[in-house]
């Protein structure tokens, strides 16, 4: 019996301390926006994580790399605009918020993992804003980093390179903008959607309705007339609001049958229902976490 | 310094009074909390963590005040839920580092202590396998590897062996003991099953209804809780007679009958009086009060389990 422990004593080297460096707050919150943002991606996770995040990360970046294979092949110079291919992401963003938003913030509730971090040093409102954060960058990738090749594409493949940078370079300031707005826009209404329910299903339905059933009434509202107010129903349809706001920002007309031409509301209209609504949403979500009983 | 100290701590939810002034100074060891399902036992570690906001009375754990000093505490407890809390989409290495990095521990640090802590437990094989893959004993151990990897001073076990078959529940008791003993971590273990836990403490602490009932060595108490159950095949009322007449506390009918065991020379007397008399033993065992039982009624009705 003494030979078998004095056996083990050798590979069991007992507890050892730990003496070394504890980090604070502001480190465990980056370990859990790192954690989040990964997690919005599937890295680190099985494979049917990745499958949706994937698929969405594919279908935004395809046009604008396809657009740049042919234009350069075929030597065109018109491609794809910002304003059109925001609009067009604006769409892919949401399904990618109703399948991510439910992975960051309900599998914790879901799963009971919650009640490990708020037993960790971190706040409940930490939490909250750090995932805010983590889905906000991942989507962030998915607006920003599309648009940036356009941009590069646009440049490297004209015939002079330098004279095209500056002519495009104050686009810059238009596709930082848009992105960061659109981005933040359906991230929150995402998070603040899904932190009212506890199962990953619903939370995924609820956010596809609210994109679905918006766009449905306001379009409803818009085509039978509401003595001339109809025209404002455009702010209410998230495609349109982010065609508006991205019409203004960068510059261009709308197409005069769309339903955004026809209303012809100033642009900051669209700015402005945007910052009301992100914030708004931002506001719901950090209430359900200020106080969590877990 | 107390390791935990309530004053008069009370939680009042609607309707329940779940503690009620409960005023106690604990000791560091390992501490076995005991009382009944809904006795109160997960509300105070809650407010321990400062999860929870008592109604009212306060409390220091570590010498921490958990009102004002809730985060400084938190980096130095281990809490294991009784519930589930395990994400079952990542590994067990990957799961226990992540919430050892969240406890302040740089990566490299934290990824060498999840592999010691899931050795500990004894999950080093299953270690990158996801945990959704675990059975039921596998995730109670990795619910226990994550609460020591940031090295706590104070560990919190909400009934650990809730849902595991009688050889896991032995397996988690036994690491329970060797993480109190051998890591010098100090534990509050709480279990609805006093037998279980019993054989691991140091001390005990019993609340009912939200009250304290019991706090102090763990022998004290079990005397409290321990019968001797003995069964004849005829009536012998003597027997009984000579076991009163050594001093022992009696129950029963005179062919089935308890005595409150105060120690083990209970044994030699019933072996003794029953030779003395040829009493016709037929069953001779050691049952203990339930928990519920020792604290509502007074010792002489309490019958056996």
């Amino acid at each position: 019996m003494s030979d078998v422990r004095a056996a083990g004593a050798i590979y069991d080297l007992g507890y050892q301390r730990y003496g070394g460096t504890r980090f604070g707050r502001s480190y465990s919150l980056r370990i859990l926006i790192a954690y989040s943002f990964r997690a919005a991606f599937g890295i680190g996770r099985g494979e049917k994580a990745k499958m949706m995040p994937v698929l969405v990360a594919a279908l935004v970046f395809m046009p604008a790399l396809i657009q740049i294979g042919v234009a350069s092949a075929a030597g065109m110079s018109q491609m794809i605009h910002y304003a059109d291919h925001l609009e067009f992401t604006a769409f892919l963003l949401a399904l990618f918020a109703a399948g991510q938003a439910p992975e960051l913030i309900v599998a914790d509730k879901q799963h009971g993992v919650l009640s490990l971090y708020l037993s960790r040093p971190i706040r409940s409102t930490d939490y909250a804003w750090s995932k805010i954060f983590a889905l906000f960058a991942a989507t962030m990738v998915l607006t920003l980093g599309p648009q940036l090749v356009l941009f590069l594409g646009k440049i490297f493949i004209a015939k002079e390179p330098w004279k095209a940078f500056v002519d495009e370079w104050v686009k810059l300031f238009p596709i930082l903008g848009g992105s960061l707005l659109v981005s933040l826009f359906i991230a929150s209404i995402g998070l603040a959607l899904s932190s009212l329910t506890t199962r990953r299903g619903y939370a995924t339905a609820a956010v596809i309705s609210f994109f679905l059933l918006t766009a449905a009434f306001s379009q409803i509202v818009q085509a039978i007339g509401f003595g001339g107010m109809e025209r404002y129903a455009v702010l209410g349809n998230p495609a349109q609001l982010i065609s508006g706001f991205a019409g203004w920002l960068f510059e261009i007309e709308a197409r005069r049958r769309s339903g955004v031409g026809r209303a012809a509301l100033p642009g900051t209209y669209y700015l402005w229902t945007m910052l009301v609504v992100t914030a708004l949403a931002i506001a719901i979500f950090l209430r359900r976490y200020r106080k969590v009983d877990v | 310094m107390a390791l935990i100290s309530a004053r008069d701590l009370t939680k009042i939810y609607p309707g329940v009074r779940a503690l009620d002034g409960l005023t106690v100074d604990v000791e560091p060891g390992i501490i076995g909390f005991v009382g009944a399902n809904g006795a109160g036992k997960s509300t105070f570690l809650r407010i321990l963590l400062g999860l929870l906001e008592p109604t009212s009375g306060s409390v220091e754990v570590l010498g921490f005040d958990v009102g004002r000093d809730v985060m400084q505490l938190r980096a130095q407890i281990g809490y294991m839920p009784e519930n589930d809390c395990l994400p079952l989409d990542l590994s067990g290495t990957d799961f226990v580092t992540h919430m050892a990095q969240i406890s302040g521990l740089p990566f490299v640090a934290a990824r060498e202590r999840a592999a010691e802590m899931l050795r500990h437990v004894g999950l080093h094989e299953e270690r990158y396998r996801l945990i959704g893959s675990y059975s039921t004993g596998m995730k109670q151990r990795i619910k226990l590897a994550q609460s020591l990897a940031h090295d706590p001073k104070l560990l919190l076990l909400d009934e650990p062996t809730n849902g595991l078959d009688p050889e896991g529940r032995e397996e988690m008791l036994a690491l329970v003991q060797r993480t109190g003993r051998e890591f010098g971590i100090a534990v509050v273990v709480t279990s609805h099953l006093l037998g279980e836990i019993e054989r691991v403490c140091d001390s005990l602490l019993a609340i009912d209804a939200g009250k304290l009932q019991y706090h102090g060595p763990v022998a004290a108490f079990t005397e409290r809780s321990r019968i001797l159950l003995v069964e004849l095949d005829d009536d012998v009322p003597a027997l009984v007679d000579a076991l009163r007449a050594r001093g022992l506390h009696v129950e029963g009918t005179s062919s089935r009958f308890h005595i409150t065991m105060t120690d083990d020379s209970v044994f030699d007397a019933v072996r003794d009086a029953a030779a003395e008399l040829s009493a016709p033993l037929s069953r001779l065992e050691v049952a203990r009060h339930r928990l519920e039982e020792l604290f509502r009624r007074p010792t002489a009705e309490v019958t056996h389990v």
